[in-house]
Formats: structure tokens, C-alpha cells, sequence
């Protein structure tokens, strides 16, 4: 009993401060890594992976001293090494003066500062970075029993180039968008933010994966509370893999049990820029085109970049049409089963008589009837997400004419409810922003069940209790619902649920009030 | 903290599941099983104290595309309470009764002059009905006016109420809603009063249509009651219901003519656009009375009697002239209703309402004996006729 | 420690100010005044700036601690803890009531069939999430949810202006002042309850000179938005329906919700007006359980959880005790009237008149 209650808290329960999730298993080599570094060590670890390519030579210097140049197939360039390393110190420089002062002891100093080109060489010492190094896609060179290295930089894998974001299309704006390269992103935002203040931050995350990532953010612009706080909360962090950023965000975010995001994604360097002037930090993993931005509030879910592209006043239509697709995504079917199951005094009669006349035969209660089409519509819509393109057409078809269309001439469900529904399928589109419209998706089933069980007073307690949820979050210590509560009026006049011309957008939003105090965070502690 | 999410989570599961578990009580309706009440009609019953009372239901009927004509049903019950009628007509409809859709009551003349407020009770307590009902006063039976069938097939209570509603582009009768007549009772000084309404067969009031059956099939607002507290004492007929409509300011639009003031003249009609009418207390013959200013745009759009076309300075003439015929027209009809006031000694006009609000103190003495003053209290009325235009034409077409 | 910022203390004010005397005072007041009942409203509210300019001057001598704290200082140790006692009893009690009123609205007007204590447990529910999510929360609550009350009731004036009679406001004082006298009677209640949750709550307002300014500004403007618009719903129900009929309907806001009509197609919205009023009577009900537990953690040192599920109970029981609708809303006048109203009307005073007794002795 105890040990069940003791899974389910481990189960529910985010631990605080440092904990390993999914220890990696220990290996013979694991005490080597530390110690001091040998190339014919490194050989026997690594040679048994047949991607790890090893290319032995000599170089006649004081002393014939044997080399050893090791690199991952298919992640170093290899044009790079035969040009800068291999040719270099095998041809062109035979003969040359200095080549004749090499000995062991003083050969990593010497080719390192006078004998190879190349603007990425750096000097390691130990197993476990030469191990990464190689692994990570550098190439390595050791001299015989020197107990240093070498690292060159030549990583050169193939790679997608810049292309075109996918999840964040935009009509107006650039069209360039992150790949999965670290290197190409944090120089897609160093192209737009071209000033020393930008800060590009590395770590390195997970122990068998050895994932990457850069923090960045302005200095002077984002509060040094929160980029504080970002590099605690990743500092916690302790994996074997970390293969996404999904990963990361479970791990750092406030409250992990809410439905709503509190960790904004984008795929655009654009955005991030914009997200970085306004104060935020951001994280770039490799390996995924996605980036995090840190803290987020509600609302800038519902704002997208192209705003600041578009015109003043067609940037606070859009935007409203926007607003009112959240609401009409999360409410319309809970008031629609409200006011035909407990308030029809709201209806006039013409349309009383003919949603009565279209329930005519339909066998279930309007709960029920809506609970079974939101689920078909669920499942369309999961179904449809992941089936290539000439398949997903036929789902749509499908979906049309068996849900919309049979469904209703077989008296299964009544016209409007189809109607209800498919306004809120294609309302709860227009949120812009994916995470947020999944926990849009989320939140409407309790609040049709309330709405079936208690009419609107169910409905309002249901909006209520999310109200308060969303009160009391806190995105890396940014209440939630900021600019509306606390209220910080020009934020909120100026940026929120209208957009103010550019020339009135003097001041940066402020994301955290100095005169709100922070009291910790919480329900945290 | 963390038992406190444990807590929390079960707490919100746990609710969630008892609620679907528990739907289907809690005073939940689905809308097919309602039956939308329309109309409402009162009238005495047979025996003392019961009242026969009519309760119009629309039922949707279900075509295989689209939905077809409601489909109306019609019961008259001897109850003595209305909550009884509620439980009679329960038992032999299996649909339960939707007081929320209700637009129109009518009331029969024979329990308008037994009085109203037993039944009106209910209409204005229970939380299904609303304030803006419309009220209208049957010419004999509420019954019969509901059960009529109309050439046009529509339900009778949606008939009346449209036709309340439209009433507006015409003003010859106050809408009053339930609301509204509850407000004037509360003021004690004004009578309030209701719109009659009434069956015309064809043939009545020159109104002729083709009909298979000997029943009347068209109904008409027009004239209207006049109640002292709860009992009908009179009624008013059209042209002193008009009056009271300008008196009251409650003209929009109204139709209006000259021809009955003589009809070997040029007559005009045309349409009034708007009116206002102001109120003043005053000096009349040496005792306070009230002034009635009332201010009325027409555009005429009828010339009747012209032999001749006529030059553009006649024609200015002629539309002053037809001004003054206007205001003759307007001050017959209030000075009508001036005389029915007077003839039933009740103020349906509100003319001691507008005295308190304009002369408090002057009210306050007079208040007691109002009953008795109003016989012979002093009005005086001020008829200001402004004819915008004379639509497309501004003479004549020639006769030879 | 939680604290709140100053244009927190005017909405959360405001809105605890506010609580459902929307609903319910209309009446009250045209019965006591006659037709001129809505020139009550706002000079009844307007009693709640000098009490709370006490309250203010009381906070800067000392502090971060709440009145109870204060009169304990003050007053010595058990006329302090008696105090506090009253204190517990009356709010515990009173919210229970507004509890109640809730529960009653809503089977009154909207929900006859559904049973009260859904209503209470919904209610509740709320509640406890709120307290339980600390008084910050409360107050960024309060900022959000005030705005869409006060929107809620502009619409609803609005909306019923087709409905308006002529010139029922008509004649003006007619009857003369005296008859506002008692209207202003009727309303000072309200305000004394604001004042109450105030000696509590000063525990958490901040007390820098400037801020102090601020929290000044913050009460004067609680108090005449909240008068204003009070006075506003009172006015419009004298125009809808006139001063006797306004007096004999329950809750007239209500059924002015029900009359309003756009288009003459969609009407009775009161139901979704009702969702509105539900946050406006779950912020009083909040605070009110907020100064039970303030009330209990300065007198009985006893806070945590397992006080407020009891809090919620002695509620629940409260609410569940008045289920006859007319009995419960004179228990509700007679608690305003008789027992809030006099204690804040002495007890603030005492409090700083004593406090400015000892500084002055202090001082010689």
C-alpha cells in the first residue's frame, strides 16, 4: 500500500532541485573518461563502432612521432581534414624550419600556433573531452603518448539549410525559419540582433545524448532575475537523453500539471527576435528547429509576429477575430447544451421551434450528442495530423460525409449540433498558437460536462475555477494573466488586445512589476 | 504542497465523474420535450371563482429537409387557479409547458371587468415569464380569439404579436406590455389601458375577404379599454385612442387624413415621420391646468379634390392650408379624448402624473380629490403641423 | 509575506464594496426614500473614506499588522481577543448568509428545480480555491473579474433604456431631504462591511510614503465608482419599473435582465448576466471568509487547511440553516444593520482615538 502510494506520488509529483530522470548505466570506460587523456586508450573505447574512423601517420620532426586523426564518418568534412590537417602536415610542410624543432613534449604547442591554418583548433587534455569532441562530429589528432590533443572543428554533416517555417506560416514577414543545426540558428538570430549585448550562452544537456543548447538573451533588457532563474532551472536538470525541447520545458516550467503552456515555441528567428527585445530569454536546442522563449503570458499565445507586420488597425481586427475564436472554441458547445438543456427562455421561439424540430428523434440527450461529436471530431483530428498529404484528403472527405452528413439524415445527431461543432473545429483554428489551442481543446470537455450537469451556473463556475487557475500561475515568476491582472495598463492598452502603431510603442512591456512583489512562487513550496 | 495536488486532482476527478453520473436531474429540460406556450388567454369560467383559461402551444412539425410550418395546439381549461390549468394540461400532454416563449396575453372582457390581478399574479411571479408580454384586451371571449383560424396560418398569438409589434408604423393603438401596465397601476393616479382586439368577419368594418367557412378568420387591434385599478369601466374607441396616442406621445409613424373634417375641400393625407409632444403646467383660466404642445412632421402624399394644376406659389398655399386642416384633425382627436376623460372621470391620460412631476406641490393638494377634479380639470392643447413635402409631385395632374 | 499593490487595494476595495448590494439595495433604498432613493446611494458610500482614512492613519502607526493586532496593542489582551471574537462571529456569520443569498438568486430567478446546495458547493468551491490560493490571488482576481462586473452591469442598464417609462424620476424631492436621511441609513451598512474587511486586510497593504498616497486615491475612487455605479442600477430600475414596483420586486437587476431584449429576437439573457453577478457575490463571499481566517489567526493563532475546510463548513451550515428566501434576507438586514454597522461605527473610532491618546502621552 505504501509502496503504491509512494509510485504514485513519484508518478504526479515533479521533484525540486536535482534529480536524475532515467539514470544511464554504468560503464567499463566511465573511470577512464577522466583521466588523462591517450590516444590509443580513446582508439580501444571507440574502435569497436564501425562509424569511427581512425587514420594513423608520422611526422618527421625532431623525432618521428606517430599520429592519430579520429573523426566520425559522415560528421566531419572531410575535405577540411585532408586540407588543413592531413596535407598541411604530411606534404607541404616537410621540410619547413620549424618542422625540425618538433619533439613530443613540445609538439601540441607548436603545430597548434605555427603550423596548422584553420580558425578552429583547440587544445583538450582529458579522455572523456576527447570522446565527446569526436563524438560531437571534431576531429582529434593525438601525438603517441602526449597527454594532449588536438580538437579540429570540421563538423560537416548533412544538414536541411534554411527553409521555410511549417507550423508558423505567415502571409506578410520574412520566410526564413530555424533548422535542426544549432550553429545555422544561433547565427540566423546573431544576422538580426547585430550588437554586442546579445548574449549566446552554450550548455550541454544529457548524459548520453550530449545535446547542445544556447541560452540567449539581451543583457540589460532581460531582467538578470530571469536569466538567473533560467540557468538554475536548467542547471536542475539531470537526463540521459534529451532528444527534444519538450523535454526541457516539462523540466523548467512553473506548474506542469496546468493544460496551458507556459513555455512559448517558435520556429521563426524573427519571432525570437522580437521576443528577445522585448526582454525574454530563449532556448536553442539542437537538433530541432523549435526554440523555447521564456517567461510567456497568456495573451502573447493569442498575438502573432505578423501583427508588428501588419498595419495598426488591420493588426486589431485580426487580432480580435482571434480572441473571439478562442472563446467561441472553448464555450460554444457548453452553451449551446446550457441553453437547450436549462435556459431556452434565451432562444426566440423561431429557433426554439426548429432546433426542437431538428432534436426530433435523436435518441440521446444534447450532452451526450455533443460529447460523441466532439470525440468523432477528436479523433478526426488526431487521425488526420499525422497522414501523409494524399491520404488526408480522404479523411476530410470521409469525416464530411459520415459525420456531417449521414449522421444527420440517420437522426443521430440534430443539424445544429453539427453546425456547433464544426464552428468550434474551425474556431478552435484560429488560435495561433498550437499548444494553447490543445489546451483550448482540453478544457472544453469539463466545461461541457458542467454546462449539461448545471446549466450556466456550471458553465461559470467552470470559467471561474479556470480563471483563478490561470491566477495563480506563474511563468518563471511572471504572473500569468499579466498585463490584465496584475494590470499593467500600458502593456495592456498599448499591446494586448489591440496593437498600438509602432510610434506609440515607446516603452518595452514590462514583464515583471517592480512593484509587485514577488512572493516566491506560489503554491510551490 | 504535494498532498495538496494529490488532494486537489482527486477532489476535481471525483467531481467530474459524479457529475456524469448524476445528469438528467436537477430540473434539466431537453428543448424537444418542452412545449413552447405563445399565448395566454383569461376568461370567467362557468363556475364562480374558476376561470376558463386558454393556453396556446406550438408544436414544430418535422418535413424531411426542412422544417415546416408549426403546428398549433390549443387547450381551454376551467381551473380556478392557473397552476391548476398547469397540472390539467400536464396530464394529457406528455410534453411540459414552456412559459419562457409566451408573447401575448389576451383577456376577455367578461374577467377584465370581474377583475384582472388574480390572474395576472402568476404571469408577473413565476420566473419563466417576463415583464415584456404583451397584453391585449379580447372584444368577448379570449377564447375565441384564440382559437381563430387564420386565413394565413399563423398561430393566432404570433399573429397578434407581429401585429403588435408592426403597430408602430401606424400608432392607433399603445403597446402595452405586462411590465408597463403593472407601472401604471403603481401610480395610482392613471388608469391604465389596454389595446382591444377583436374577430372581423368579412364584411365587417368594410373589410371584405373570401373565406370558405362562416367563422371570422382575421383579427384587428383597434380601440382600446380603460381600467380603474384591475376593472375594465370603458372603452375607447378609435378615434379617442388616437388621441390619447398623441397625448401620450407614443406616435411614431401614424397615416392620417383630412376628409372627414369636410369633404367638399381639398383633402390631404399623408404620413406623420415623427412627433413629440411637451408638456406644461399652467395658468388656464385663472386655475392651474395643463398645456399639451405637440409638434408633428407630416409629408403629404395623397391630394384629394384638385381639378387643377396649380403654380408653385399656390401650391405654398395650398400645403399651409392643408396644415391647418392637419392640426384641425389632430386637436378633434385629442379633444375626443379629452371628452371620454372627462365622460368616465378616469385618467388614462397621466394628466395628474404630469402634474406631480411638474408641480409637486401643487400635486399634493390636489391628490386626494383627483377622482372628483378630473371632470372638469383644464387642459389646453397646442397642435403644431409641419409638412415636410409633398413627395414626387408638387401640383396636380390636369383634368379636363 | 503577501502584498498587494495599490490599484489591487482600489479593485479588490471596489469590488468587496460592491459584493451584490446591486441586487438587493434598489429596493431598500427606494423604500426608504420614495422616488429619490437613488440620491442615497452614492453619500451612503461615501462614509466608507473617512472610516477607511482611520484605518489608513492606524496602518502607517503600525505597520503590517491588522486592526485585531492593533486593538490587542491598544486596548490590552482580552478586550483585544473579545474584540476579535465579535469579529469572527459576525463576518463568519454574515458570510454564510451572502452564501446564502446566492444560492437563493439563483433558484429565485433561473434555476428553480436545481437543488440550493449545488449552488452553496459551487459557490463554495470557488471560494476555498481562491483562499486557499492566498489573498494575492484574491486580489489579482478581483482586477480581473471587477472590470467584466461593472461591464455586466453598464450592459444590462444599458440594454433595458428601450424599456424606460416617461419621467418616473419626476418630481425631484418632492417630499423634501428628510426622506434621504433613512435612504442613507439603508446604504451606510455597506460601506461599514467594506470597513471591516479593511481591518483585516491591512496587514497586507504596502506602507511607503507614496504608496500611502496611492491607497488614498485608491478608497475615495472604490467609493464613488461603486456609489456611482449603484446609484446608476438604482436610477434605471426607478425609470423601468417606478418607485412602487421597484420596491415589491425581489431582485429588480434581475428582472431588468429578463426584460432586456436586442433585436427583439434574443431575450432573457439574465442567465448570463447571472454568471457575472455569481463572481460579484464570490468575491464578497471571499472576503468574508478571508476575515474569518485573519479574525482566527490573530485571535486563536490557528491557520492552515484543515480551518478553512472548517471555515466552509460552518458556511455551508449557515447557508444550509436559511433556506426560507424572505427569512434568510432579513437575517441578512438585521446582521448589516444591527450588528456590523454599529461595531465599525465604534469600534474604528475608539481604536484611533485611543491611539492618538497614547501618542500624544508618548510624546509629554
Amino acid at each position: 500500500m505504501r509502496s503504491w502510494l509512494k509510485m504514485i506520488k513519484e508518478l504526479t509529483l515533479r521533484p525540486k532541485g536535482e534529480r536524475q530522470i532515467r539514470k544511464s548505466p554504468s560503464y567499463s570506460f566511465d573511470e577512464d573518461l577522466n583521466k588523462p587523456l591517450s590516444g590509443t586508450k580513446v582508439k580501444e573505447i571507440l574502435s569497436i563502432n564501425s562509424d569511427v574512423v581512425f587514420r594513423e601517420f608520422f611526422l618527421q620532426g625532431k623525432e618521428r612521432i606517430p599520429c592519430l586523426l579520429a573523426a566520425v564518418d559522415g560528421m566531419v568534412d572531410k575535405n577540411q581534414l585532408d586540407q588543413f590537417i592531413l596535407k598541411p602536415l604530411m606534404v607541404d610542410l616537410a621540410g619547413n624550419p620549424e618542422m625540425a624543432q618538433l619533439t613530443l613534449a613540445n609538439i601540441v604547442d607548436k603545430t597548434l600556433q605555427s603550423l596548422l591554418p584553420g580558425l578552429e583548433f583547440k587544445k583538450i587534455s582529458k579522455m572523456g573531452e576527447a570522446i565527446d569532441a569526436i563524438l560531437s562530429g571534431d576531429a582529434v589528432i593525438f601525438f603517441s603518448d602526449s597527454r594532449e590533443a588536438l580538437v579540429f572543428g570540421a563538423r560537416g554533416w548533412a544538414n536541411r539549410g534554411v527553409a521555410e517555417p511549417i507550423t508558423e506560416s505567415i502571409v506578410k514577414g520574412p520566410r526564413e525559419g530555424f533548422s535542426e543545426t544549432l550553429r545555422i540558428n544561433t547565427s540566423l538570430i546573431r544576422r538580426k540582433i547585430k550588437h554586442p549585448s546579445l548574449r549566446i550562452i552554450s550548455l550541454k544537456l544529457g548524459d548520453l545524448t550530449k545535446t547542445d543548447l544556447v541560452v540567449t538573451y539581451i543583457e540589460k533588457v532581460a531582467s538578470p532575475d530571469i536569466v538567473s532563474e533560467v540557468f538554475r532551472r536548467l542547471g536542475t536538470i539531470k537526463m540521459d537523453g534529451m532528444l527534444g525541447n519538450g523535454y526541457i520545458e516539462e523540466m523548467i516550467e512553473d506548474n506542469p500539471y496546468s493544460p496551458f503552456p507556459q513555455v512559448s515555441f517558435t520556429e521563426r528567428p524573427d519571432v525570437l527576435a522580437g521576443k528577445l527585445l522585448e526582454g525574454k530569454v530563449g532556448i536553442i536546442v539542437d537538433g530541432t528547429p523549435i526554440v523555447l522563449v521564456v517567461p510567456a503570458v497568456l495573451t502573447q499565445f493569442l498575438n502573432v509576429n505578423e501583427d508588428y507586420y501588419q498595419r495598426a488597425m488591420v493588426a486589431i481586427l485580426s487580432r480580435f477575430v482571434r480572441y473571439l475564436g478562442a472563446f467561441v472554441a472553448m464555450l460554444a458547445p457548453s452553451i449551446y447544451i446550457a441553453v437547450t438543456t436549462f435556459h431556452q427562455e434565451i432562444i426566440p421561439t423561431d429557433l426554439l421551434m426548429s432546433i426542437s424540430a431538428g432534436r426530433q428523434g435523436v435518441p440521446f440527450p444534447a450532452l451526450l450528442e455533443a460529447l460523441t461529436m466532439l470525440a468523432a471530431l477528436e479523433i478526426l483530428q488526431e487521425a488526420g495530423l499525422r497522414l501523409p498529404k494524399p491520404i488526408g484528403s480522404t479523411i476530410g472527405i470521409v469525416g464530411a460525409l459520415v459525420i456531417g452528413d449521414a449522421a444527420v439524415k440517420a437522426s443521430l445527431v440534430s443539424p445544429l449540433m453539427v453546425i456547433i461543432i464544426s464552428l468550434t473545429a474551425i474556431a478552435s483554428y484560429a488560435i495561433p498558437t498550437y499548444d494553447l489551442s490543445l489546451a483550448v481543446r482540453l478544457i472544453r470537455i469539463p466545461l461541457m460536462i458542467l454546462a449539461g450537469v448545471l446549466g450556466f451556473f456550471g458553465v461559470s463556475v467552470g470559467l471561474y475555477v479556470i480563471i483563478i487557475h490561470l491566477l495563480t500561475l506563474r511563468s518563471f515568476g511572471v504572473p500569468y494573466l499579466s498585463p490584465i491582472a496584475p494590470l499593467r495598463i500600458r502593456t495592456l492598452l498599448q499591446d494586448t488586445f489591440v496593437r498600438a502603431p509602432w510610434w506609440a510603442l515607446k516603452r518595452r512591456p514590462q514583464l515583471i512589476d517592480v512593484k509587485e512583489p514577488q512572493s516566491g512562487r506560489k503554491g510551490k513550496g | 504542497m504535494k498532498r495538496k495536488w494529490c488532494n486537489k486532482i482527486a477532489l476535481v476527478l471525483a467531481l467530474l465523474a459524479s457529475m456524469l453520473c448524476l445528469t438528467g436531474c436537477w430540473g434539466k429540460r431537453e428543448v424537444e420535450d418542452l412545449s413552447p406556450l405563445i399565448g395566454l388567454g383569461f376568461d370567467l369560467g362557468q363556475k364562480p371563482g374558476t376561470y376558463l383559461i386558454t393556453e396556446q402551444f406550438v408544436k414544430p412539425k418535422k418535413g424531411d429537409t426542412t422544417i415546416s410550418a408549426d403546428v398549433d395546439r390549443t387547450f381551454s381549461l376551467e381551473a380556478s387557479s392557473l397552476r391548476e390549468a398547469y397540472e390539467m394540461i400536464s396530464k394529457i400532454a406528455y410534453r411540459v409547458p414552456f412559459m419562457g416563449s409566451l408573447k401575448v396575453i389576451v383577456i376577455g372582457e367578461d374577467l377584465a371587468k370581474a377583475g384582472l390581478m388574480n390572474v395576472l399574479d402568476f404571469t408577473q411571479r413565476y420566473a419563466e415569464f417576463r415583464r415584456s408580454m404583451y397584453l391585449v384586451l379580447a372584444k368577448g371571449k379570449a377564447q375565441d380569439i384564440l382559437n381563430t383560424k387564420m386565413r394565413s396560418g399563423t398561430l393566432t398569438a404570433m399573429y397578434i404579436k407581429n401585429n403588435i409589434e408592426s403597430g408602430d408604423t401606424i400608432s392607433t393603438f399603445p403597446t402595452v406590455r405586462l411590465g408597463h401596465y403593472f407601472t401604471v397601476l403603481a401610480r395610482k393616479s392613471t388608469a391604465p389601458i389596454i389595446p382591444v382586439i377583436e374577430r372581423t368577419k368579412s364584411g365587417d368594418g368594410g373589410i371584405e375577404y373570401k373565406s370558405e367557412s362562416k367563422e371570422a378568420q382575421e383579427l384587428r387591434i383597434q380601440g382600446a379599454g380603460v381600467f380603474r385599478g384591475d376593472l375594465l369601466s370603458g372603452f375607447l374607441n378609435d378615434e379617442e385612442t388616437k388621441g390619447y396616442m398623441w397625448l401620450e406621445n407614443q406616435v411614431q409613424q401614424r397615416l392620417i387624413d383630412t376628409v372627414d373634417l369636410d369633404k367638399s375641400q381639398i383633402n390631404y393625407a399623408g404620413q406623420v415621420l415623427n412627433s413629440t409632444t411637451k408638456y406644461h403646467v399652467k395658468t388656464i383660466d385663472g386655475t392651474i391646468g395643463l398645456e399639451y404642445k405637440i409638434k408633428v412632421n407630416i409629408a403629404v402624399d395623397e391630394v384629394l379634390g384638385m381639378k387643377e394644376q396649380v403654380s408653385e406659389l399656390e401650391w405654398v398655399d395650398l400645403m399651409q392650408e392643408a396644415e391647418q386642416r392637419f392640426t384641425k384633425v389632430i386637436e378633434n382627436e385629442c379633444q375626443s379624448s379629452f371628452q371620454k376623460e372627462r365622460e368616465l372621470s378616469l385618467d388614462f391620460l397621466g394628466i395628474g402624473r404630469h402634474i406631480e412631476e411638474r408641480n409637486p406641490a401643487y400635486w399634493k393638494t390636489v391628490k386626494d380629490q383627483w377622482q372628483e377634479k378630473i371632470a372638469d380639470f383644464p387642459v389646453s392643447l397646442d397642435v403644431q403641423v409641419t409638412i415636410h413635402h409633398s413627395g414626387m409631385s408638387d401640383s396636380s395632374a390636369t383634368t379636363n | 509575506m503577501e502584498k498587494i499593490s495599490t490599484h489591487q487595494f482600489m479593485t479588490l476595495g471596489a469590488a468587496v464594496l460592491m459584493g451584490g448590494t446591486f441586487l438587493l439595495l434598489a429596493s431598500g433604498v427606494t423604500e426608504a426614500s420614495g422616488r429619490d432613493g437613488w440620491m442615497t446611494v452614492l453619500p451612503g458610500f461615501t462614509l466608507a473614506i473617512p472610516y477607511g482614512l482611520v484605518v489608513l492613519s492606524l496602518l502607517v502607526q503600525y505597520p503590517h499588522k491588522n486592526l485585531l493586532q492593533i486593538s490587542e496593542i491598544l486596548l490590552g489582551k482580552w478586550l483585544g481577543k473579545s474584540i476579535g471574537l465579535i469579529y469572527i462571529l459576525i463576518t463568519g456569520y454574515y458570510g454564510g448568509l451572502v452564501l446564502a443569498v446566492l444560492g437563493d438568486i439563483y433558484e429565485r430567478s433561473i434555476m428553480p428545480l436545481t437543488p440550493l446546495w449545488l449552488f452553496y458547493l459551487g459557490g463554495l468551491l470557488l471560494v476555498l480555491y481562491l483562499v486557499g490560493s492566498g489573498i494575492e490571488v484574491f486580489a489579482r482576481f478581483s482586477e480581473a473579474v471587477f472590470p467584466v462586473i461593472v461591464i455586466g452591469l453598464v450592459l444590462n442598464v444599458l440594454l433595458a433604456i428601450p424599456r424606460m417609462e416617461q419621467g418616473e424620476l419626476l418630481p425631484i424631492l418632492a417630499d423634501g431631504i428628510k426622506p434621504l436621511f433613512f435612504g442613507v441609513l439603508k446604504v451606510m451598512p455597506f460601506a461599514m462591511e467594506y470597513i471591516l474587511f479593511l481591518a483585516g486586510l491591512a496587514t497586507f497593504l504596502p506602507t511607503g510614503k507614496n504608496e500611502l498616497g496611492q491607497l488614498r486615491t485608491g478608497l475615495w475612487r472604490a467609493a464613488f465608482m461603486v456609489g456611482i455605479l449603484d446609484m446608476v442600477v438604482v436610477i434605471i430600475q426607478i425609470l423601468v419599473f417606478g418607485p412602487v414596483e421597484t420596491i415589491r420586486l425581489a431582485n429588480g437587476i434581475l428582472e431588468l435582465g429578463k426584460l432586456v431584449e436586442i433585436s427583439r429576437t434574443v431575450s432573457g439573457i439574465e442567465s448570463l448576466f447571472m454568471g457575472v453577478w455569481l463572481g460579484a457575490l464570490v468575491i464578497k463571499i471571499s472576503a468574508f471568509f478571508f476575515m474569518v481566517t485573519w479574525g482566527m489567526e490573530s485571535v486563536f493563532n490557528l491557520k492552515g487547511l484543515k480551518w478553512n475546510y472548517l471555515v466552509a463548513a460552518v458556511f455551508m451550515g449557515i447557508a444550509l440553516g436559511f433556506t426560507r428566501g424572505p427569512y434568510m434576507l432579513r437575517e441578512l438586514a438585521f446582521v448589516e444593520d444591527y450588528l456590523m454597522f454599529p461595531v465599525a461605527l465604534i469600534w474604528i473610532p475608539i481604536l484611533w482615538g485611543v491611539s492618538c491618546w497614547k501618542k500624544g502621552t508618548g510624546v509629554q
